[in-house]
């Protein structure tokens, strides 16, 4: 990792008015998001909201229907080999290793966009492609020490256990060494070691200067964890702001917590309290 | 985890007492001994049989041969591994030699009461007795049974750090018995032909006992040993290897027309390695594959000066081979171009298409240069220094069977391919194909830019077979329209996934079986494809991740992991991992 936490202050990714229709259906309607240098972004909002579907537009799996999404000033292009290539790097919601590769392989595969290859020093194996190689596995090695994984990078991805999967892809995608890098829905499935475990490894990465949007349902962990926090309902930005802010906002409490969050819990055993009576009754 | 002792792995559903293992061992070995010594014929199946002159053996056991000196070799063989103590992954070896010996009984079994007219022929007619085929095929069982009985263990594992010289002196020897093994393989049996009514048979039932010595030596951990230690010093091996190659004709392959049949299995392992990159790297099926070589063939033939070429340009071989190849890279890269809005069947059903397009054309004389359903007949012999490729030569006084010339390029030819797979396999393109096959969109989410990645492995692949195309036609010195079929491209897709998908020896293996195979079957006519089809059944029942696979697909479909651990090893360690939780602590979870 580039080791040099620059200041928070200049805005690194910039959405404006991203809008995507499929057909009469509104999916995102002038959603808009900054993102700072060093910080963590996170999207929140209930199932439907439009999350994973704003997070295509900003990787360019899908080209939106109006508004645009600029990288350090540049906008970015509806290809997502290109928008990776700028920049972005993506998590995907259901993990998306390559099973069959090792864990090394994959990080490697990672590497691609950052390594030059010419066919002639391949084929010959000259000494300008084993330089290329080793560069390319000293960089993966150390992704793999930062989540953790050293010991697996022999191991074929389809066998790690779920949460060394899920770091995996996340050292994968640092490997394209990227300016941002969106995580949608990290500690799903994930019991609470595993969930800190992964808090804290977003930290570090925030601390090597890696700006970092996540989406997830864990609210806490948004809470504990994010600089500022975006709240999609029905494909629209409710609010933005600080978690302080966020979890004060009485639309929020309205629109998507309903209550206070150490309340939802003691509402939800009332409600399961109930429906359990009423299924007696 | 390190387990000392050997675990047992697979259950299988029938159990026997492990004490029965040494009882059955031993009956199945003595029975495979004395099956080698019965008749196996109750009356002299064909005239001047040499394979079953007599019909008796007991008094004349030296002069076993063919199938029946195997057997007794086999069954020794058991006898040897049942009662030598402390051999690792015994049962292994047992299973496989089992198998060897009711391979070679069954069909012989097969073979023989078909053509003596009836069971009679192997049991016993006309007063004569002759159960030697039956009792070699019981032998076999008991020994299969006798390593269910011990329990499938694990293959062991040697060290492979040795002292370079160890190491080079055990290569040599496994490199020269692999030589051996392909020169008594190719000429098992004899030329197939009318007066040689055992060619067939016989080829089969050393096929059969090739596979047991090699599966008992894989079940002891030899296989997987030199694997290893070739691995480790692989420049050497890979020096062996070519000279192993270039030295078959020295053999008892060392005449004109096993040079012909090896130059031809040369020729499409070739392919086969190109169609690999296409196939089991990028993942892209492939069913027109066999036109790239058409390409080439046709090509090359115009461009040598052949009689009937309208062109009328005489260019030397290199020069037109390396046109072939680019050329018909070029036809890759356009018909891999539709690739970047199909995926998969519909990937197929295109490859397909444009396979039929060529055939079609080629046997219609499109633009008139692939001579129509006449061909292109009288290209002429590659030349160097004014010895034609098809003359025999005289090296000092060492005189070299015809054909010669050719079959040492297409060695040389292989090599390089070779080279050129396991290159790019281990590269920054190569990743990226696999990546690709493995998870399209993911790769893409990687910065790599599918369709290029695409179009380029169609590109290599198709070059590939150019390459090999030209020198096929120089060598049979005709290029038509009928050698580049639909089942053409199958049987190469086959000899691909038969041999192991994304592995060099793999793709070699397979397309060696797969057309040496139809060559040895020949007298068998009608029931040669049926047979051979079968062959395929088998085999991929038996060994779906193929003969060699790949690392990883053993892993998939063996139950092993990519460390050569078990399945069931690596579960437990992670039971073991999740008892202690991640920090370690025994009971960490609240």
């Amino acid at each position: 990792m580039t080791a040099d936490p620059i200041a928070a202050g200049a805005p690194v990714l910039h959405a404006q008015d991203v809008t995507m229709v499929f057909g009469g259906l509104v999916a995102l309607n002038k959603v808009s998001l900054t993102l700072e240098q060093g910080q963590v972004a996170g999207l929140i909002g209930p199932n439907g909201a439009g999350k994973t579907t704003f997070f295509n537009c900003l990787t360019g799996l899908y080209t939106p229907t109006s508004g645009r999404v600029l990288l350090n000033g540049a906008r970015l292009a509806g290809d997502p080999a290109k928008v990776t290539i700028a920049g972005v790097a993506r998590t995907f919601q259901n993990i998306r290793l390559f099973p069959n590769m090792t864990v090394l392989e994959n990080v490697l595969v990672g590497r691609h966009s950052r390594m030059k290859q010419d066919p002639v020093s391949t084929l010959l194996r000259l000494p300008a492609f084993h330089r290329g190689e080793r560069a390319a596995k000293e960089r993966a090695r150390e992704l793999l020490a930062f989540v953790g994984l050293t010991r697996a990078e022999d191991e074929v991805a389809r066998n790690l256990p779920y949460g060394d999967q899920r770091r995996l892809e996340i050292a994968r995608a640092l490997a394209t060494d990227p300016s941002v890098l969106l995580l949608d829905e990290p500690t799903a499935g994930m019991n609470p070691q595993e969930t800190e475990a992964t808090r804290q490894l977003i930290l570090r990465i925030r601390e090597t200067g890696v700006s970092v949007v996540v989406i997830e349902h864990d609210i806490k962990f948004i809470f504990g964890l994010c600089d500022k926090v975006s709240v999609l309902v029905q494909g629209e930005l409710l609010v933005e702001g600080t978690p302080e802010v966020v979890r004060a906002d009485p639309r929020v409490i309205e629109a998507y917590l309903g209550k206070p969050p150490e309340e939802i819990e003691a509402d939800a055993r009332t409600a399961a309290e109930e429906h359990d009576k009423g299924e007696q009754a | 985890m390190t387990t000392t002792t050997a675990t047992v792995r697979s259950r299988p559903r029938i159990t026997l007492a492990p004490t029965l293992a040494k009882p059955l061992a031993a009956a199945g070995g003595v029975l495979a001994v004395i099956a080698a010594l019965l008749p196996w014929t109750t009356f002299v199946l064909f005239d001047n049989d040499e394979v079953n002159p007599s019909l008796q053996y007991f008094d004349a056991p030296f002069a076993l041969s063919g199938y029946r000196l195997h057997t007794m070799l086999l069954g020794l063989a058991v006898l040897v591994v049942a009662f030598v103590p402390r051999i690792p992954g015994r049962a292994r070896a047992q299973r496989a030699l089992g198998f060897g010996i009711a391979a070679i009984g069954l069909i012989s079994l097969i073979f023989l009461s078909y053509n003596g007219g009836g069971v009679g022929t192997v049991t016993a007619a006309d007063g004569d007795a002759a159960f030697g085929a039956v009792v070699a095929l019981v032998a076999g069982v008991l020994v299969v049974l006798s390593a269910i009985a011990a329990g499938i263990t694990d293959i062991p594992d040697f060290p492979t750090r040795l002292p370079r010289l160890a190491a080079y002196g055990a290569l040599v020897l496994a490199f020269a018995a692999i030589l051996f093994l392909v020169a008594e393989t190719l000429t098992a049996g004899g030329r197939s032909g009318v007066s040689n009514p055992y060619a067939g048979p016989t080829f089969l039932a050393f096929l059969g006992m090739a596979g047991g010595v090699l599966g008992a030596l894989s079940g002891v951990g030899v296989v997987r040993w030199i694997s290893a230690l070739s691995e480790r010093h692989r420049a050497f091996s890979i020096i062996i290897l070519v000279l192993c190659a270039l030295s078959l004709p020295l053999t008892s392959a060392g005449n004109a027309y096993w040079m012909t049949v090896a130059t031809t299995i040369g020729v499409y392992a070739a392919t086969a390695i190109g169609l690999n990159v296409v196939v089991g790297l990028a993942g892209l099926l492939d069913l027109g594959y066999v036109a790239f070589m058409g390409v080439g063939a046709f090509v090359a033939a115009n461009l040598s000066g052949a009689a009937t070429s309208k062109l009328g340009i005489e260019l030397p071989f290199p020069v037109a081979a390396l046109i072939a190849a680019i050329l018909a890279g070029i036809v890759g890269a356009i018909v891999g171009s539709p690739t970047l809005r199909v995926r998969g069947d519909y990937l197929a059903i295109v490859t397909l298409a444009f396979g039929e397009i060529f055939t079609r054309s080629a046997q219609n004389d499109i633009g008139g240069l692939t001579g129509g359903s006449n061909a292109i007949p009288r290209i002429p012999d590659v030349e160097l220094g004014g010895t034609a490729f098809n003359e025999e030569i005289q090296v000092g006084g060492l005189e070299l069977p015809g054909g010669v010339l050719y079959y040492f390029m297409i060695v040389l030819v292989v090599g390089a391919v070779m080279a050129v797979f396991a290159n790019l396999k281990n590269s920054r393109a190569g990743r990226a194909w696999i990546a690709i096959r493995e998870d399209e969109d993911a790769a893409r989410a990687m910065g790599i830019r599918t369709g290029k990645a695409k179009i380029m492995a169609f590109l290599v692949g198709a070059t590939l077979a150019g390459l090999a195309g030209a020198i096929f036609a120089h060598k049979l010195t005709i290029a038509s329209f009928d050698s580049f079929k639909f089942l053409e491209s199958v049987t190469l897709l086959a000899a691909v996934i038969l041999g192991g998908m994304g592995t060099i020896p793999g793709a070699v293996l397979g397309a060696s079986l797969l057309f040496v195979l139809p060559e040895k079957l020949r007298e068998f006519d009608d029931y040669r494809l049926l047979l051979f089809g079968l062959a395929l059944i088998l085999i991929m029942r038996f060994r779906p991740q193929g003969l060699v696979p790949d690392r990883v697909r053993r892993a998939e479909l063996a139950g092993e992991t990519a460390t050569g651990k078990s399945i069931d090893e690596e579960e437990a360690l992670v039971v073991e991992q999740e008892h202690d939780g991640p920090t370690g602590k025994k009971g960490g979870t609240a």
